[in-house]
């Protein structure tokens, strides 16, 4: 490629947005390092977009600051930052070609015919699109439509890609195939990429590090492993993975560790937040923590429930557990053969 | 048919065919083919007529002849051969005035000839309006144009779904006052001694003939027609996708060339359908100029057509001068359609 960009590090300083009397966006503190692939994951209606917005420069902040490479971008147009963005739909141009839709960031920037095509079809190469160039969007498939999305939006050599959920549209096997290419450009071409989805599969799957979003609010931000692995905050904990959970007190807390009571006996979990005794809280278990156990086994975390289903997704299965009022759910690996799963049995993790 | 017939029945597929068929018929093929008939023919005097007026004042020479013979016989003495000679003569008499009479009656009896005469009647005087009213017709339709363009943009695209409605049903609600009321209104307005000359008097402005200099006549054509451009562009315009213009300012197009390249391509079609609707409407307008110059200037062609068919009662040349407005119109039509590279199907829509 020529004309290589790098990534520029993008900094919110106490951002907020509101609209009338709604406020979208929260006050937000973020930085985010040059060349960095940036997830931020949130259910639908969080205000990702928003925040998106904010860093394209559709939309100025009614309070703080957005500074990219340093500097502030408050006031400055779209056109005007090193920023380009992929949006939901792609927005791609449906009475352009495909060489055209590359080429416009180009055209706009007074760049000869000769030279955008070139350039154009030079990125078009990178994305395998070059047979496609004379068609228009219409005739391409999903997976084309989203590299020419790619090819146009990299044509201005951006500092900063900003992707709108845009693997959404597409199905499954396409979806996994596209996250791969995606990383593999921001790899190439060092770009910091901040990435907007409602999937956590494909945040965790891509990204350096997630911000976990909701209600206008950032609840966590952490490498995928941090992310899954150690959720500071009940909403993060639930919505990325599955989870059961079950409601407890604090009954003695020491060294990060602490004994809980629940209506299904007492269990040791860690104390991130180092609760104190006496404390109300949730205990949260990842399904694939959880075994199941003989009747006489290991005395520590252990309960006593009912196999209710089966459902094997493949690599792994599925169980629903009934264990007195609550509903719990455990995967198990799937290794062959029908694991014998009597009605009853007992749990632990 | 067989399509029909599957999808409604036999019965009901006739009446919808026969409905078809009428409508056709009745609304489209009737009034043209009328129209066309009646335009290339003329009554004229028969064929050879010069020659039957020579033999007609022949004939009459004879009859004089005849009728002094007649009177010398009246001198004859002998009763009986008198009697005889005036019965002979009386014979010829009749037999000669009977010739006369039939032909006569051919002489002044016009057949019907198929010509195309009827169309070079136009005399340049005429023909000099027909131009003045299709370039004026134009003028009309590109200030409308150019005027409905930025309100439907502003109104589709910068609004609220709600206020786009609101403001919508304000334009179409002075429609709802009968046309004639309107133009009367905007002929008084625009008087020599009306409320606009009145208000330029304020500033020291000596009062403009608006009616008299066939202005009225353009203000009062932009604004009864101008809803016919408002809505198809607004329609139009509704259906552009808003991140394609956000897209195109991403990648750096100024106001102007997002306009150029995004939003006047997709708005082909509605600018071609209210370039027609309007172009024809004013073309073919009747009231307008009638009521706003009254005759104070000069005329719209449609009054010259009136005038064929109605004062100058030649319904002929009325129908070959309506005609040669149909034959422009339906040219402005091909050439709108071609250079805004539009399909009959996309104006369909
Ligand atoms: N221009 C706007 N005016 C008013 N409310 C808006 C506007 N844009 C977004 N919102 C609201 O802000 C919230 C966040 O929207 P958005 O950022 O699009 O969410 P996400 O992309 O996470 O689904 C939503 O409740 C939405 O209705
Ligand atoms: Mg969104």
């Amino acid at each position: 490629m020529t004309g290589q960009t790098t990534g520029m590090e993008i900094e919110l300083r106490r951002s907020e947005v509101r609209f009338g009397s709604f406020q979208a966006v929260q006050p937000t503190d973020l930085r985010i390092a040059p060349g960095e692939f940036f997830s931020i994951l949130g259910p639908s209606g969080c205000g990702k977009t928003t925040l998106l917005r904010l860093l394209s420069g559709f939309l100025d902040p009614t309070a703080g600051d957005v500074l990219i490479g340093g500097k502030s971008m408050v006031g400055t147009g779209p056109s005007d930052r090193p920023t380009a963005l992929i949006f939901q739909n792609l927005a791609l141009f449906p009475l352009m070609s495909v060489l055209e839709n590359v080429a416009f960031g180009l055209e706009m920037r007074g760049w000869s015919k000769v030279r955008r095509r070139a350039r154009a079809m030079e990125l078009l190469e990178t994305v395998a699109l070059t047979e496609q160039a004379g068609k228009l969007p219409a005739q391409l498939s999903g997976g084309q439509k989203q590299r020419v999305a790619i090819a146009r939006a990299l044509a201005v050599e951006p500092a900063v890609l900003l992707l709108d959920e845009p693997l959404s549209a597409l199905d499954l096997k396409l979806r996994q195939h596209m996250r791969a290419e995606l990383k593999q450009i921001q790899a190439r071409t060092g770009i910091t990429f901040v990435y907007i989805t409602h999937d956590q599969g494909e945040a965790l799957t891509m990204s350096d590090r997630i911000a976990v979003m909701n209600h206008g609010r950032i609840v966590q931000i952490g490498t995928p492993d941090e992310v899954y692995d150690h959720p500071d905050a009940a909403f993060s904990a639930t919505f990325v993975g599955e989870m059961n959970v079950f409601d407890g007190k604090v009954a003695a807390g020491a060294d990060g560790f602490a004994r809980i009571d629940t209506r299904l006996g007492q269990f040791r979990a860690t104390n991130p937040k180092r609760l104190a005794d006496g404390a109300t809280t949730l205990m949260f278990v990842r399904p694939e923590r959880m075994r199941l156990l003989d009747a006489a086994g290991v005395a520590e975390n252990r309960l006593a429930a009912v196999v209710q289903r089966r459902d094997l997704e493949g690599a792994y299965s599925t169980l629903t557990l009934q264990a007195q009022d609550q509903v719990l759910t455990v995967h198990l690996q799937h290794l062959g053969g029908a694991d014998q799963l009597a009605g009853g049995g007992d749990a632990g993790f | 048919m067989t399509r029909l017939t599957r999808a409604f029945g036999r019965p009901l597929a006739l009446l919808i065919l026969l409905f078809a068929s009428l409508w056709i018929l009745g609304l489209i093929a009737a009034p043209q083919v009328i129209m066309i008939e009646q335009s290339l023919w003329r009554m004229e005097r028969p064929e050879g007529s010069a020659e039957i007026s020579v033999r007609i004042d022949g004939l009459y020479n004879q009859l004089d002849v005849l009728a002094l013979d007649r009177s010398a016989v009246e001198a004859e003495a002998d009763a009986s051969i008198r009697a005889q000679k005036l019965d002979t003569s009386d014979v010829a008499l009749a037999a000669l005035e009977a010739e006369i009479a039939g032909l006569e009656a051919t002489e002044s009896t016009p057949v019907k000839v198929y010509t195309l005469a009827n169309f070079a009647q136009m005399g340049s005087a005429h023909f000099a309006i027909f131009l003045k009213t299709i370039v004026a017709s134009l003028a009309v339709t590109a200030i409308a144009l150019a005027v409905c363009y930025p309100i439907a943009f502003a109104v589709a695209k910068l609004e609220t779904p709600q206020r786009a409605g609101m403001i919508m049903l304000a334009l179409v609600i002075p429609y709802a006052i009968n046309e004639l009321l309107r133009i009367f209104a905007w002929q008084m307005i625009l008087n020599y001694n009306g409320p606009v000359n009145a208000l330029l008097g304020l500033f020291g402005v000596e009062p403009i003939p608006f009616l008299e200099s066939g202005t009225g006549v353009f203000v009062a054509m932009v604004y009864a027609y101008i809803l016919f451009m408002v809505f198809p562009l607004y329609n139009v315009l509704e259906t552009l996708d808003s991140n394609q213009i956000e897209a195109a300012r991403d990648l750096g197009a100024s106001s102007w060339r997002i306009h150029t390249r995004v939003v006047i391509p997709h708005a082909r079609p509605g600018i071609a359908v209210g370039c027609i609707m309007t172009f024809m409407l004013s073309a073919g307008s009747y009231a307008v100029p009638y009521i706003m110059t009254r005759g104070t200037a000069a005329p719209w062609f449609t009054q010259l057509i009136y005038n064929r068919f109605f004062e100058a009662t030649n319904w002929n040349v009325g129908a070959a001068y309506a005609l040669s407005l149909l034959v422009i119109c339906t040219l402005f039509i091909f050439v709108m359609m071609r250079l805004l590279k539009v399909s009959l199907k996309d104006i369909a829509k």
